[in-house]
């Protein structure tokens, strides 16, 4: 399979008038066409900026990022980013904030409206489109925000904790989904998350970053089956074992910290 | 009404009491009205309160008959309205223009933040002198005092709008590689939209309080020299009636900007 990231050496430095805060160091990463990863680790260890410096919002301090052999940039169409918050515009219908995506990168055209109409009805919000936001659950409305993510045809999905901010029912329910949707669409992801099971439950393969500066401090492989959905991955022996295992890597890097 | 014969009896009687209550309300407005009109009208002719010092409805309907014939209430009228309006308008662009350039440039933001406190905390009425030298003693100056009032509150206001907008909406959009034109027009001013109406309705306000304060300093002409010229020569009538034309004028004036809103939000909606 061809390498869709490819990561070497990256360093990152965060500059502010008070001090210097070293966030990332030396990561090197390849990720694959069509995997799933997650990146896990303590707070603050800077799992979100990768995902910022992938999809090009910020640039390394040093080192090189490739997204399909190219320098990420949020102008061209590779990566998609999902946020924790939905961030669906309140004043608009739900068919208008799928469009929002297409608007901002002038490709309002009505093939493209059709295809995200269509990824709309696929996944179950068909009949919710002239309503507002607000009118809507938490789960749909994460389910909507892909929608609009998924609308740019981007190549790879940028996903930062987009669960942690709804209730546990909901959460395990909206990881079956989007994980079906992400599957079947055939679409990368890198997901940022804090929930062990989370990741486990999602990927392919699991990154534990250490306390800042943030390293790769271990890499596990899950080996499921892609059939099995993450609910019922949960369930598995293995999925206890990593699970401990990653815990424990996590507990050892906060111990260190203090 | 046939929508109304399928809701239950209870639901039924909850509507009936939402509009007794209704009814109520528009009723008890008119009452408070009518007995402050009847009591300082009885009041005045049983000469129980003077009717020189306080004049009395009857006098100002006759006032306002007078005035109206001899065409003088249209044309004071008309200067202040005409005034209070291109102050309005003139205040309410430019001051939205800035805004738009301030958020635009957090350089400049912070290079006139220390400037507009201070022009804000300022009274305005101190300019007076400044003004009539500079632009003599006419509508000119009234306008400029007019939209000197207006302006600086609409500024700051409006841009404290712009800036308060959720960062996570930002960083969608910047996510997604928008230009900042892209973000003001998607984002920032239908965001806005709510305190830009707001700030609409507060100018209505400002921007009569200006033309008035303005034509106080120096008009020959208006319905503040009207007051001015009333109170000078005592004639309370004139005055009275001056203040009654301006809140007519003024609430017309608020309730067209209410009815903007409104459309503004069936668009939104």
């Amino acid at each position: 399979m061809d390498k869709l990231v490819e990561i070497k050496h990256l360093n990152l430095i965060y500059q502010s008038v008070d001090s210097e805060t070293h966030a990332l160091d030396d990561i090197n990463l390849e990720i694959d066409n069509q995997e799933f990863v997650s990146i896990v680790g303590p707070s603050g260890c800077g799992k979100t900026t990768i995902l910022s410096l992938i999809s090009g919002l910020m640039r390394p301090t040093s080192g090189d990022i490739k997204v399909a052999g190219k320098s990420p940039s949020p102008k061209d169409n590779l990566t998609g980013y999902m946020f924790q918050r939905d961030n669906l515009l309140p004043w608009r219908t739900i068919e208008k904030n799928i469009y929002f995506g297409l608007e901002i990168k002038r490709q309002k055209t009505n093939e493209r409206k059709k295809y995200a109409l269509d990824l709309a009805k696929k996944y179950g919000i068909g009949d919710f489109l002239k309503k507002h936001p607000s009118e809507l659950s938490g789960g749909m409305r994460q389910r909507v925000a892909l929608i609009r993510t998924l609308a740019l045809k981007p190549e790879l999905l940028l996903l930062d904790e987009p669960f942690s901010a709804l209730d546990y029912q909901t959460r395990l329910e909206l990881c079956d989904h989007i994980f079906e949707i992400i599957k079947s669409e055939k679409k990368t992801a890198i997901l940022v998350t804090h929930d062990i099971q989370e990741a486990i439950s999602m990927s392919d393969r699991i990154i534990v970053l250490s306390a800042r500066p943030g390293k790769i401090k271990a890499i596990h492989k899950t080996n499921f089956s892609v059939d099995m959905a993450p609910f019922e991955r949960r369930k598995t022996d293995k999925a206890k074992e990593l699970f401990d295992i990653i815990w424990q890597e996590i507990q050892n890097e906060k111990n260190n910290e203090v | 009404m046939k929508k109304i014969m399928k809701f239950s009896k209870s639901h039924y009687d909850y509507l009936k009491k939402y509009r007794t209550k209704k009814v109520l309300i528009l009723v008890s407005q008119i009452s408070i009205l009518v007995i402050l009109l009847l009591a300082w009208e009885l009041l005045t002719k049983y000469e129980i309160i003077s009717s020189f010092f306080f004049s009395s409805p009857s006098r100002i309907a006759e006032t306002i008959g007078e005035l109206y014939k001899n065409g003088e209430l249209l044309y004071h009228s008309r200067i202040t309205l005409s005034e209070t309006l291109i102050g309005f308008a003139i205040a309410t662009g430019i001051g939205f223009l800035v805004a738009f350039i301030l958020w635009y440039s957090d350089f400049l933001r912070r290079v006139l933040e220390p400037y507009l406190v201070v022009l804000n905390s300022l009274p305005k009425i101190a300019l007076g002198p400044i003004i009539i030298i500079w632009f003599g003693a006419g509508s000119k100056a009234i306008i400029f005092m007019c939209i000197l009032i207006v302006i600086i509150v609409t500024i700051m206001n409006i841009l404290n709008s712009f800036t308060n907008c959720d960062k996570q909406l930002i960083a969608l959009s910047r996510s997604l590689g928008a230009n900042k034109f892209q973000i003001f027009f998607k984002l920032i001013l239908p965001n806005s939209l709510k305190d830009i109406v707001a700030t609409l309705k507060i100018n209505v306000g400002l921007s009569w309080i200006g033309a008035i304060m303005g034509e106080y300093l120096v008009s020959k002409a208006g319905l503040g020299y009207l007051l001015i010229y009333g109170g000078q020569v005592f004639d309370l009538n004139l005055v009275m009636t001056a203040t009654v034309v301006l809140c007519v004028l003024a609430s017309i004036m608020y309730f067209a900007v209410a009815l903007f809103e409104k459309l503004m939000n069936k668009f939104y909606q």
